[in-house]
């Protein structure tokens, strides 16, 4: 069936190859301008990231102008501020990110006041407010999980009053996606694991959502497909570089699909359950996912169907509603083979949610703007029992 | 044109409506919790109301143009009017810029899950309160 209506904008160009980071003149002559201003953290500085993405520059006739290497996890306002004055002086006329979800949603903040001014979160907080593009932005996402390289969405936390502010705008969509499977080497195995599943459950939760369309679901699908082959693969051996290429590109892909269908109650799970027990969000939503895609089934059924193939199950013969079951079964067995590798909890009983919380939780899950966006009504009642058994 | 011939029938209808949402517990509650001012920018005809919902009540005040509001809602009367039929695909009208949402994007979508029992309670509003002309359910 096809939806009543929908849009489909993804302007960042995207660029994959191993190594490619040390090779960036074709594209940087595109762009035009010379003078960078780097936003990244002080881990991948101290690896030698920043300094090999520098000489790139320079081989390439660009400058890094200046850096802001303090970005901390959940990207910060205090630290859009400080980069914003950082990247003012130093007379940059664009902006690279190489990190993770944090340091590139950073960037796409300070943009927004390096480029137009003006207060960001009185002046830009909200939906569509921006009028025309930006200063050139160049990502190079060091995880493969938040997609943030290819989407509208920046979240910032505002520390003072203690509140996530979205920005959600089509020019806050990079220009330029640089996805270098070599910069992801270093990741640690639980990291790949907890960001893959995050993008996992972008690409599920968008695939099956009520915003989707058949241009979302060919990018959820196609990433589904990468991440359930490879996820494993990368996580057990971090130097296996075509996996780690292709747990890149998938989180890319996912992220195109998610910044146009929007995610569900898995997300609002995770979101609730982060705030409230300071779970990490990839693992969050590999506990949650199977759960959510049960609680959602009768509305899915159909469309998880579709995807158990992509998830390399035998559905030969099987009626939809089996087939279905099938996608479920997938995604468990995944995540059962993280767990083994010591790289994934399973239950919310293993990241310290107490028992006593999950009313807690199933309460504060309708409320989560996600729920606006699920396939199923979000009931506190109804979802309780899905919560209980995930613990 | 708008549906809406003045400012000032359309105030009537959504004013008063906002304030019978107000006297409804299930939706009032849900909208005092989150403590919110929102203002209610339309166009065609023109008209700014602000529903606060920081006090005891939910306190419902055309023309407010000077208190600062959590959240600015910016939209057409015609947009405002089918929203409350639930008849406006939220993103399709944020997409299109129908709708412009000023402020904390979440805080906003929390709101919706509560507000959804209004949809049902607008054409019955307009038909108990003379306003069937504006019925287009």
């Amino acid at each position: 069936m096809l939806p009543e209506f929908f849009a489909f904008y993804s302007p960042t160009k995207v660029v994959y190859e191993p190594g490619i980071i040390s090779d960036l003149k074709p594209e940087l002559d595109i762009i035009g301008i010379k003078k960078y201003f780097v936003v990244s953290d002080h881990i991948l500085n101290d690896i030698g990231l920043v300094q090999k993405l520098a000489d790139g520059l320079a081989e390439a006739g660009c400058e890094m102008v200046g850096t802001f290497l303090d970005v901390k996890q959940d990207a910060r306002l205090s630290d859009v501020n400080t980069c914003t004055k950082a990247v003012k002086a130093s007379g940059a006329e664009g902006i690279i990110s190489i990190g993770g979800g944090s340091v590139i949603d950073t960037a796409k903040a300070v943009n927004i006041i390096f480029s137009e001014g003006g207060d960001l979160v009185e002046d830009y907080s909200g939906g569509h407010l921006l009028t025309r593009p930006l200063k050139p932005h160049i990502v190079i996402p060091t995880t493969a999980g938040t997609g943030s390289e290819v989407t509208m969405v920046a979240v910032i936390y505002d520390e003072e009053n203690k509140e996530k502010l979205v920005f959600a705008d089509k020019f806050l969509q990079p220009n330029l996606a640089v996805l270098d499977p070599e910069v992801t080497l270093s990741l640690p195995p639980k990291l790949t694991a907890s960001t893959g599943m995050d993008a996992l459950t972008h690409s599920i939760e968008a695939y099956v959502g009520i915003e989707a369309s058949p241009f979302s679901d060919a990018f959820a699908a196609g990433a589904i497909e990468l991440i359930m082959k490879y996820l494993v693969a990368a996580t057990e051996d971090g130097e296996d570089a075509e996996a780690r290429g292709a747990m890149l590109i998938a989180a890319a892909m996912a992220g195109i699909a998610f910044t146009h269908s929007m995610v569900g109650c898995v997300h609002g799970m995770a979101h609730v359950t982060g705030a409230l027990f300071r779970v990490p969000h990839g693992e969050a939503n590999a506990v949650y996912l199977p759960y959510g895609m049960e609680y959602n089934f009768e509305e899915i059924t159909e469309k998880l169907a579709r995807l158990a193939p992509l998830m390399d199950e035998d559905v030969t013969g099987l009626a939809e509603e089996e087939a279905a079951r099938k996608a479920i079964e997938a995604v468990r067995k995944l995540t059962g083979k993280l767990h083994d590798l010591g790289t994934l909890p399973v239950k919310l009983s293993e990241i310290g949610v107490p028992e006593d919380g999950l009313k807690d939780i199933a309460e504060a899950v309708p409320s989560d703007g996600t729920s606006f966006y699920n396939p199923r009504e979000v009931d506190e009642e109804e979802l309780l029992p899905y919560i209980q058994r995930a613990f | 044109m708008g549906l809406f011939e003045s400012a000032e029938k359309f105030e009537e209808v959504l004013a008063g409506f906002f304030r019978q949402l107000g006297q409804n517990k299930q939706i009032a509650d849900k909208l005092l919790k989150s403590k919110m001012i929102i203002r209610f920018k339309y166009t065609d005809p023109d008209l700014v109301i602000v529903v606060d919902c920081s006090g005891d009540e939910i306190d419902v005040r055309p023309h407010d143009t000077e208190t600062k509001a959590t959240v600015e809602m910016s939209m057409t009367s015609d947009v405002a009017h089918k929203f409350w039929f639930g008849k406006v695909n939220l993103t399709k009208a944020l997409t299109r810029k129908e709708m412009i949402a000023k402020g904390p994007i979440p805080k906003i979508l929390k709101l919706l899950p509560a507000i959804k029992p209004a949809y049902e309670m607008y054409p019955k509003y307009l038909e108990e309160n003379g306003y069937s002309e504006y019925n287009i359910h």
